[in-house]
């Protein structure tokens, strides 16, 4: 079963076909933060270098944050109309689980942080299991120091990773090590979404409307609710 | 990608998401129009008094594909009788406009048929034709919206002049803005337009166009409203209604008029949000009937955003440019391309 994976929720782009063995393709573009410019010629372009023809893809996995809302929605547009076109599964998956599930063979705590502009920074926490992560915080959004005293009250060494993490790294409690690693993966997408499709009733997720997770009203209704 | 040849065959899916409408549409052939659904989040603009553009990009991204299944469905074709995608990618908001482009690429990649990138502007006056496929040039079009208010030169498909435009707002702006001012509510065209059927249109005298020039200029009009209604508190809303809205559309008309004479234009199109207005509609038609010329109307629903016109503009721009790079973005601030 070919996968295709969708990556627009932060600065980067990435995208990559995945088969049964494993990721088949993947292009990854950091710089430039020209999302709609950038996705479909890469799409094209992964497919075409993997061999995969684009109505083999059987199933799309995308992004939906938190993250830059206009990046965001560049994916899940996308995604939503090939899966339309395609007639296949699309499966939305948060940017914080893209950003936990490569650290899965850590034995910390892990924290996926996202930088959300105005000072402040999209997270949750994981905890590594056996095969992946479990999310155990409900993403929010917060301050560093929001985020730093839910490091303090869980008491555990935390292993921080985004580019939220990297952001602030100074500002960082101690007790959290920041992982190298910025941006959600992509391969963790394919291998994600793949296994989200063959565990479920294919008719759900069809049905299934992949949501932007953007955790922030609309700027113009907080100034009303203030006003 | 697969070869097109653009002819009365070539069915076009149109997509549109550059303000508040999220709108699909497949014409086939530039003009006849199989279906034509838009979807608006006017509403929750409402209590702002203008479209927030984060809820716009928000709605579009919710409505984006449901809205074109729906012109698929109501056109009755299948997906593989579809030539080529066109989506409006500018003039608008970027965060809407680029929902559309995306959702259009997509479709794109997969069915394997060209993308076309759109200019709204153009759209707008290509709803003239698509009513009317048989419309004579040279042909002068208003095109009065919300965001633009130019009068435009069309000497065939894709050839114009900028004739005049506005020097500061548009007058959907300024409809806007009165009606606030005088507390209708928000859009403030149909506001205007439903208030002052209740007033004297002569009531008041507010100044009208600039003289000597086919530019607009709206936003004395505005001020000497305001400072009327301050001045006379207990004026009648409906008579103010009524006399703003026939010095706006005085000037409009009078300008339209000028410059199809000054052109030796065959016809004058309107197009655009502010073309639903009634008294405009109803001037436009008198005064071309006094000169001897043809007057185009579009039905309201096609001066109004939708993506019929996109659809057809996109059916002209592939027969005259072919297809649009992928990698084409959107851009907010877009112009209509002139002679
Ligand atoms: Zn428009």
């Amino acid at each position: 079963m070919i996968t295709l994976g969708i990556e627009t929720a932060t600065q980067v782009v990435s995208v990559a076909v995945g088969g049964d063995d494993g990721v088949l393709g993947m292009v990854e573009i950091a710089q430039g933060r020209r999302h709609a410019e950038t996705l479909a010629p890469a799409i094209e372009f992964v497919c075409r270098h993997a061999q995969v023809a684009i109505g083999e893809i059987a199933a799309i996995g995308v992004d939906v944050g938190p993250g830059l809302f206009t990046g965001m929605r560049v994916g899940i547009a996308s995604a939503k109309a090939m899966a339309h076109a395609l007639q296949v599964p699309v499966v939305g998956v948060s940017s914080l689980d893209l950003l936990a599930h490569p650290l899965r063979h850590t034995s910390k705590v892990i924290a996926g942080v996202i930088d959300a502009r105005k000072g402040e920074v999209f997270y949750a926490f994981f905890l590594p299991t056996p095969g992946g992560v479990q999310r155990v915080t409900e993403p929010r959004v917060g301050s560093i120091e929001d985020f730093n005293a839910d490091v303090m009250a869980r008491g555990q060494d935390v292993l921080a990773v985004g580019d939220g993490a990297c952001r602030y790294r100074d500002e960082l409690d101690i007790g959290v090590e920041v992982a190298d690693l910025a941006h959600p993966s992509v391969a963790s997408l394919v291998t994600l979404a793949r296994a989200r499709v063959l565990r479920s009733d294919l008719e759900a997720l069809r049905a299934d409307d992949v949501q932007p997770m953007y955790l922030r009203a609309p700027d113009a209704q907080i100034n009303w609710s203030v006003r | 990608m697969r070869a097109v040849t653009v002819d009365e065959s070539t069915v076009v899916l149109g997509i549109e998401t550059s303000c508040d409408e999220t709108a699909a549409s497949i014409v086939m052939g530039g003009s006849d129009v199989l279906s034509s659904v838009v979807a608006t989040s006017i509403e929750q603009h409402v209590p702002f008094g203008g479209v927030v553009p984060e809820i716009a990009s928000r709605a579009h991204v919710e409505l984006i594909v449901p809205v074109i299944a729906r012109a698929i469905e109501e056109a009755g074709i299948a997906d593989t009788r579809i030539d080529a995608i066109a989506a409006t990618f500018g003039p608008g908001l970027i965060g809407a406009l680029l929902v559309g482009v995306s959702a259009a690429k997509a479709l794109a990649l997969v069915w394997d048929v060209p993308f076309v990138g759109v200019n709204h502007l153009e759209a707008h006056l290509y709803a003239g034709l698509l009513e009317d496929p048989d419309l004579e040039f040279p042909l002068v079009v208003l095109l009065v919206s919300g965001g633009h208010t130019m009068l435009v030169e069309m000497s065939g498909p894709g050839r114009y002049r900028l004739l005049g435009e506005t020097i500061d707002d548009a007058a959907g702006e300024a409809f806007d803005k009165v009606a606030r001012f005088l507390g209708l509510g928000y859009p403030g065209g149909p506001a205007i337009d439903r208030e002052a059927a209740f007033g004297d249109p002569e009531a008041i005298a507010f100044p009208r166009a600039i003289p000597d020039s086919l530019d607009f200029s709206f936003s004395g009009v505005k001020t000497s409203v305001i400072n009327h209604v301050r001045k006379h508190p207990d004026v009648s809303t409906a008579d103010v209604a009524a006399s703003f809205q026939t010095a706006i559309v005085d000037s409009l008309v009078a300008k339209a008029r000028r410059a199809a004479r000054q052109v030796g234009a065959k016809g004058l199109a309107l197009g655009g949000g502010v073309a639903a207005n009634s008294l405009l509609r109803d001037r436009w038609v008198e005064a071309c009937d006094e000169d001897g010329i043809r007057a185009f109307v579009p039905s309201r629903a096609m001066c109004t955003d939708n993506a019929a016109m996109i659809a057809a503009a996109g059916w002209h721009r592939l027969g005259s440019d072919g297809p649009t790079s992928l990698e084409a973005g959107a851009y907010p601030g877009l112009r209509l391309s002139m002679d």
